[in-house]
């Protein structure tokens, strides 16, 4: 069965949540989704991403250039994602429906991965 | 309570320390408390809840999630009464993309090892933490081992996770120069998890058995560790498997202890001396000798004799002797005079052993005077043998060396011609 990666961008500027019965709600929101998608054997894998805006590499005329976070040409960030299998698009974009980071994110990006 | 509950403390404990490893994986050593906590409150749900609903198919994954929703729960209730701290929200995010499929891995369970057997704590609080963590015993079997009320070793348990809270620990299994500094304290908690197993001091048959197998469990996870198999980790497996082999032939059917010289051997277990011979060979293969070494050449020595009387006794003697210049307790030099006895005849040995009365150790050691007592028992000087025995059953025993010690007093009472036993 072929595999996608949800890809789970937010806003880049997202202050530390002040509530914590919110980050235990919403925590607990994506651990449900996961053991749901795990449970139906479609989850393959999943990891949240640090809070820093990460690093840039580039190649600048023959040499490497690294450019350190927020990059100018966003505004949205990964914030993490999750490996999932599913036989279509379709499916895929089903599963993700459910994903509870379209309540507490911004988008999610479903690419299906190359198998070689 | 339910007929059930037998097999579900043994799901439980088995399940404990791996839930542990996962949630300190994911967690960190300074939220131990509450992770011992969780996997608590966990039990505890399942108790109420599979009473009624019956046992989940897969109880193992049930317990997982639900340990670790419980661990969010707490999380939630200490980020609320101590504010909100970056490394919560991290912790909860951690929590919330984890797998509870991850749970058993080695890797997690040696790393744990290594936060239990921190230097910061004693001895006795590594083995204790490691007993409670990695093993998953709780606080009233761990009390039974170490002589103990369940109370006090939970106070000495707090305190050690506060402490290791308070040195924020990273989880991870040392390598190079750090792996080599920590290693001897991991072996020891096991060797002591071990000993403290091979004869609890109080009567507790099955506790022993677990002690022991638990011991093994996780020698031989360092044994499989790149790293971590030295020559010293594979001495140490190789002495836990001889001695684990006898298991079975150290007490008879009804609970009695028999001693090596009448154990049948044909119930030793072939297999586990096999794998002790194979670790004893790959010790012997490093280059270092230490004590774990020459201890496992002494098991060697009991476990490849075909017979207690064709036991190699000056091959002993001469481990012993090397023993005691790197290892010079109270203990070994018991056991050295013992191997004498059999060696060089029970004069020599018992000059050895009144060598060493002074001992403040052994004076409270049950099996120095026991010795004693055989000894003497031997040169026929039973007035003698039975004040030895008599002290002997003063020491701290459990129930079935208390019995053979008994059976072995009313032998000094009888005429000479019976006195074999």
């Amino acid at each position: 069965m072929p595999s996608f990666m949800l890809l789970l961008h937010r806003p880049l500027e997202r202050g530390p949540m002040a509530d914590p019965e919110a980050v235990a709600r919403i925590t607990r929101d994506y651990m449900d989704w996961a053991d749901r998608t795990r449970a139906a054997g479609r989850l393959k894998a999943g990891s949240k991403l640090t809070d820093d805006a990460g690093r840039i590499l580039r190649n600048a005329g023959g040499r490497v250039a690294t450019t350190d976070g927020p990059f100018v040409e966003s505004k949205e960030i990964v914030g993490g994602y999750f490996l999932i299998s599913a036989g279509d698009y379709a499916e895929a974009c089903r599963i993700a429906a459910e994903c509870p980071h379209l309540k507490y994110g911004s988008y999610i990006e479903v690419r299906q991965v190359e198998e070689l | 309570m339910t007929e059930a509950a037998p097999a579900l403390e043994d799901l439980f404990r088995h399940e404990a320390g791996k839930i542990c490893a996962w949630l300190v994986r994911l967690l960190g050593p300074g939220r131990l408390e509450l992770i011992e906590d969780a996997v608590q409150d966990a039990f505890s749900a399942a108790l109420a809840q599979w009473r009624f609903e019956g046992t989940p198919q897969r109880p193992a994954a049930w317990l997982a999630i639900a340990a670790r929703n419980k661990a969010l729960d707490r999380l939630r209730r200490e980020m609320r009464l101590e504010s909100l701290d970056p490394s919560d929200e991290a912790a909860a995010w951690r929590l919330g993309f984890s797998n509870p499929e991850d749970t058993g891995k080695p890797d997690d369970t040696l790393a744990l090892m290594f936060v239990a057997c921190h230097p910061a704590l004693g001895d006795e609080e590594q083995t204790m933490l490691t007993l409670q963590t990695v093993c998953g015993f709780n606080a009233r079997q761990i009390a039974r081992a170490f002589l103990s009320t369940p109370e006090a070793v939970t106070q000495r348990l707090v305190r050690a996770k506060r402490r290791l809270r308070d040195l924020k620990l990273t989880v991870e299994i040392p390598e190079g120069a750090e792996l080599a500094g920590r290693l001897p304290g991991l072996l020891n908690a096991i060797y002591q998890l071990f000993t403290g197993g091979y004869t609890a001091a109080e009567g507790d048959q099955l506790m022993t058995e677990q002690r022991c197998a638990e011991a093994l469990r996780l020698v031989r996870l360092l044994c499989e560790h790149p790293h971590a198999s030295t020559g010293e980790t594979h001495a140490l497996a190789a002495l836990i498997c001889f001695h684990h082999a006898r298991a079975a032939a150290r007490t008879g059917a009804t609970g009695d202890v028999v001693l090596l010289a009448e154990q049948d051997r044909a119930r030793w277990d072939a297999g586990l001396l096999a794998r002790g011979f194979g670790h004893l060979r790959r010790a012997m293969a490093a280059p270092e000798l230490t004590a774990l070494h020459l201890e496992a050449g002494i098991a060697a020595v009991h476990a490849s004799a075909p017979s207690f009387a064709q036991t190699d006794w000056p091959a002993l003697v001469h481990y012993y002797e090397a023993l005691i210049e790197l290892k010079p307790t109270p203990v070994v030099k018991l056991n050295a005079a013992i191997a004498q006895g059999y060696a060089d005849g029970p004069g020599a040995g018992l000059a050895q052993l009144d060598e060493l009365a002074g001992s403040t150790q052994l004076s409270r050691y049950a099996h120095y005077h026991a010795a004693r007592g055989d000894l003497l028992l031997k040169l026929g000087r039973r007035a003698e043998a039975g004040a030895a025995l008599r002290q002997a059953l003063e020491c701290p025993l459990n129930g079935a060396e208390r019995d053979y010690l008994l059976r072995k007093l009313r032998a000094c009472s009888t005429p000479a011609r019976q006195a074999h036993s």
